[in-house]
């Protein structure tokens, strides 16, 4: 039986195609660096940033586009951040750090999350918004501003487990957070403790790519800061966290047929897609496909922007209105954290191509240098092609498609760089590149290890100058300044 | 017809001649099964019936609630059948995105769950979805849960098995038709009448129909949430076809307008769906052929799915005193006046100020005095007429001072002598540092 290859190929704008279209470069860093080896694209974030402001342009609505800096650890992504107009969320003491050195100014910066004392301290002195996770934070705060001497800080409380009207609209539930029924004890000892603390919002974050619930959340944050009036307070913001999500597949098609063949393998119709077949969570039960595919809808058509456009655009779940208008007509800013949606476009992990061979039962392994720490899209279940940057010259022409598995550098039987077959439309060669693209959003960084001693993939900045591409290692980029390069 | 209970209505639905001078098949004598006219509204009233009914007394007698995940007719049917034994009813569903279908439950006393949506911070790992836990918990002995279970049930089927099939023999005289067309959602409708007919002419083609993979069909699956449906056995169909959410609406509207059938979207998709296969074979037919399609239920509920898919179908003539209709010239010949020209002007001649904003924002901040009229109401009052005399001098304020410009001109055209707009609004004012009260 011979079947079409399914390929998923990766959506990909012009400033990273122009980029991955420099061949000679890639195999150049690759070969001073080593593999693996991320790309970032600083120059791409400014647009995402413009992006966003675009949305609440067209609202009407003012207010802070903070990123969320866990998505990315690289320091010339934030530094180019701290150039324009937007702010950062920071959720760890280190983070902050790296926030204030890359020149964010504290009203720029939000920390968020469950927070240690050290954080907490350099939050509450640098003058960072604090978002306040929880009634015993809050206090800690206090006690804090308190015993230091420190000005006022000016704080969000973090709320969860919103209630629906009408239908109930059931939700995940938070370790994080305020519950909203609880939120009178909250105001209650923001009240008491005014002369440490100044409210000026409320927030949530949602981890769901549910725009029901998120709109039942927003209605309920509005209803609090109008609780937060009565009392005398006078917030000014709701923060609305992330969570706007990425389309990373060019083709819609592509996804639709490989979802549909990925039950149909697990149903035992076609040849199996995956390592041993994996069903990504899926599972066959007399003839019927059960579990659920626990995959990234990795084709979004509505995504980032495009998400927030349409979570404003939603009428207000009791109220009607719709929830940019409720937000405008009620004088509030609204506050967005956006990490993997900001960082869309942004970056690519590279991995060179060790060797290409067959198993005795006929499948072809492609083993890289890296492991599925470097290339932490399967960890978020994002499944999508890589590109193959072949290496320039002695190279036959373009060959039959082929379904490959990727390994890595591990001596782990479960080292898989992903856990399905991928198809390409001809096989690696040693020595090629395999081209990782859009990997800005938490698959560069966020589980890469030492595993082996195995070294952790260096970050490079590229970045246009007089019409070519420039690199600088991650550390040494700093946005705006004259670089000495030969102009 | 005189019934002890409604529940008797149920089932025994006309099966009636769709005209040729309609479908235009020179073969082929094409019927509709009318499911619609069941009691409740749909085909599902029999499934519902059917898996209920063996279970009720006990539920009574313990006081169970009855549950199912159904995105509406299972779910109304049951609602009814729950209210009439006294039970409460719950219908927990990721699908329900028809708001009409949505609010009739809740007036039916439903309660409804809807599920979470998927993480935006997956962990694959993690196995433990909603859908699994609710499985989980529904199954244990003594839950306090009739659970209905109509995409695993065989009762779903049998209702079809006993009752709809051998009513579409019976009305053709026991001659079973060639071709059966039916939407897939449980697969129950389908399976039960296509092996009745089938055991009586084991040459029927059938064709079941689900949606294509991009869209979205109340009602009904896609291609790949099928294989997810436990009654689903791919042999009951000669064919698997897909119908576009676009061609089930031409279908209703053939259905609603040319037939006095007040079909639903897969009523109007299984017609077209019907059609399209049955097209490419009557050229080639020598002798006469019967098909026969199922309606499943009534065009009342989708109106709002129409009208978001199709809105030129229900487009109402331009009214009059319409701000769409405004100019760019009037727009600009509107006289907009900043926070302190406003404050001098309310001191001096006291215009009626009109706060254009929700009532839920009025109530927490507006400038003193002021009256709410929110816009969309102002907007409707409009149509009518000029709401206030034409000596009224007339401020209209919103949040950003954008639609009080527009409702500016509206009422300069309308020949109001001085209506000025807030420039920069409720927020310019706030930001200028004029007081705003909250009563
Ligand atoms: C508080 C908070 N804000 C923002 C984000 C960013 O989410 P995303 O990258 O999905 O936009 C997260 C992610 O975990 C978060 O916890
Ligand atoms: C409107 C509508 N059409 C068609 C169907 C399909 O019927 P069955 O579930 O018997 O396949 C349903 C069932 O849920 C439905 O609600």
């Amino acid at each position: 039986m011979h079947l079409p290859p399914l390929y998923l190929d990766p959506r990909v704008e012009p400033l990273l195609r122009s980029v991955l279209q420099s061949t000679d470069l890639l195999h150049t860093l690759v070969d001073g660096l080593g593999s693996p080896l991320n790309l970032v694209l600083p120059e791409q974030i400014v647009a995402s940033v413009e992006r966003f402001r675009a949305v609440y342009r067209r609202h009407h609505l003012s207010g802070g586009i903070f990123f969320a800096h866990k998505a990315n650890r690289s320091s010339a992504l934030v530094r180019q951040l701290a150039a324009t107009e937007a702010g950062i969320e920071v959720a760890s003491l280190a983070e902050l750090q790296h926030a204030l050195g890359a020149g964010f100014t504290p009203d720029r910066i939000t920390a968020t999350g469950p927070k240690n004392p050290e954080f907490l301290w350099l939050a509450a002195r640098a003058g960072a918004i604090v978002n306040v996770d929880s009634r015993a934070e809050l206090l800690e705060l206090v006690a804090l501003v308190g015993r230091h001497g420190l000005p006022r800080v000016r704080v969000m409380l973090r709320l969860s487990a919103f209630e629906a009207p009408g239908v109930t609209v059931l939700s995940r539930p938070s370790r994080f957070g305020t519950p909203v029924a609880e939120v009178a004890g909250l105001l209650e000892a923001v009240e008491r403790h005014g002369d440490a603390v100044e409210l000026i919002g409320v927030s949530y974050h949602l981890d769901t790519i549910g725009l029901a619930e998120k709109a039942v959340a927003l209605e309920a944050c509005v209803k609090v800061m109008d609780e937060c009036r009565r009392r005398g307070l006078r917030p000014r913001a709701i923060d609305i966290g992330g969570g706007f999500g990425v389309d990373y597949l060019a083709d819609e098609g592509q996804w639709q047929r490989y979802t549909s063949e990925l039950g149909n393998a697990v149903l035992g119709r076609r040849p199996a897609l995956t390592w041993q077949g994996h069903g990504y969570g899926l599972r066959a039960e007399a003839g019927t496909l059960r579990g659920t595919l626990g995959l990234y809808p990795a084709h979004r058509p509505v995504a980032a922007a495009d998400y927030l456009d349409e979570l404003l655009s939603l009428p207000a779940p009791s109220l009607g209105r719709p929830l940019a208008t409720l937000l405008l007509e009620n004088l509030y800013d609204l506050h967005i954290e956006p990490g993997r949606a900001l960082v869309d476009q942004c970056g690519v992990t590279l991995a060179k191509v060790l060797q290409v061979r067959h198993t005795s039962s006929g499948e072809c392994l492609v083993r890289v240098e890296g492991n599925a720490g470097d290339i932490g899209l399967e960890a978020r279940g994002v499944l999508m092609d890589p590109i193959v940057v072949p290496r320039t010259g002695g190279r036959p022409g373009p060959t039959e498609p082929v379904g490959v598995y990727l390994v890595g550098n591990l001596c782990l039987e479960a080292d898989l760089i992903t856990r399905r077959m991928v198809h390409l439309p001809g096989a690696p060669a040693p020595g090629d590149l395999l081209a990782f693209a859009n990997t800005a959003g938490y698959a560069m960084d966020f589980d890469a290890d030492h595993a082996q001693q195995q070294p952790i993939a260096r970050k490079v900045a590229a970045y246009q100058a007089n019409g070519t591409w420039r690199w600088r290692l991650d550390p040494q980029y700093w946005p705006n300044v004259p670089t000495g390069e030969a102009q | 017809m005189r019934y002890e209970s409604i529940t008797e209505a149920i089932g025994d639905t006309p099966l009636v001649r769709i005209s040729p001078l309609v479908h235009g098949l020179k073969n082929i004598d094409l019927y509709a099964k009318l499911e619609m006219l069941n009691p409740f509204g749909s085909v599902k009233d029999r499934a519902a019936w059917s898996m209920a009914r063996p279970r009720l007394d006990g539920a009574v007698e313990r006081g169970d609630t009855i549950v199912e995940l159904s995105s509406g007719n299972t779910a109304k049917a049951l609602a009814v059948i729950a209210g009439m034994h006294g039970l409460p009813f719950r219908s927990v569903t990721n699908r329900m995105r028809v708001p009409e279908v949505k609010d009739l439950l809740l007036l039916l006393g439903a309660q409804i769950e809807e599920l979470p949506g998927q993480t935006e911070c997956l962990d694959p790992t993690n196995t433990d979805d909603p859908l699994t836990r609710i499985h989980r918990m529904l199954s244990e002995a003594d839950s306090g849960y009739l659970h209905t279970d109509q995409y695993y049930s065989p009762l779903n089927t049998e209702a079809h098995l006993t009752g709809t099939g051998p009513e579409i023999l019976r009305d053709l005289d026991g001659r079973a038709p060639d071709y059966f067309i039916a939407c897939v959602g449980t697969a129950g409708s389908s399976t039960g009448v296509a092996s009745v007919l089938r055991r009586s002419n084991p040459a029927i083609e059938v064709v079941g129909l689900v949606a294509d993979k991009s869209d979205f069909i109340p009602g009904i699956r896609n291609i790949d949430e099928v294989h997810e449906v436990g009654l689903f056995d791919p042999d009951t169909y000669d064919t698997i076809d897909t119908v576009t959410a676009d061609e089930a609406i031409d279908g209703l509207l053939v259905l609603n307008r040319r037939c006095g059938m007040l079909a639903g979207p897969t009523g109007g998709g299984a017609y077209h769906g019907a059609l399209r296969h049955l097209r490419a074979v009557d050229e080639e037919l020598t002798e006469r052929r019967t098909a026969v399609f199922i309606v499943c239920d009534r065009i009342e509920s989708y109106l709002s799915y129409v009208r978001q898919r199709r809105p030129e179908l229900l487009n109402q003539p331009p009214r009059r005193n319409s701000v769409a209709t405004l100019t760019e010239a009037e727009l600009a010949a509107v006289t907009s006046i900043d926070v302190d020209a406003a404050r001098k002007w309310i001191a001096a001649e006291h215009p009626l100020v009109v706060d254009l904003r929700g009532s839920f924002a009025y109530a927490a901040l507006h400038i003193e005095d002021s009256i709410n009229i929110v816009d969309e109401l102002f907007e409707e009052l409009l149509h009518g007429g000029l709401p206030f005399g034409k000596k009224q001098p007339v401020l209209l304020a919103c949040p950003v001072g954008e639609k009080s410009v527009r409702y500016a001109a509206l009422l300069t055209r309308m020949g109001h002598p001085d209506v000025r707009s807030l420039a920069g609004g409720i927020i310019g004012w706030r930001d200028a540092g004029a007081p705003l009260v909250r009563d």
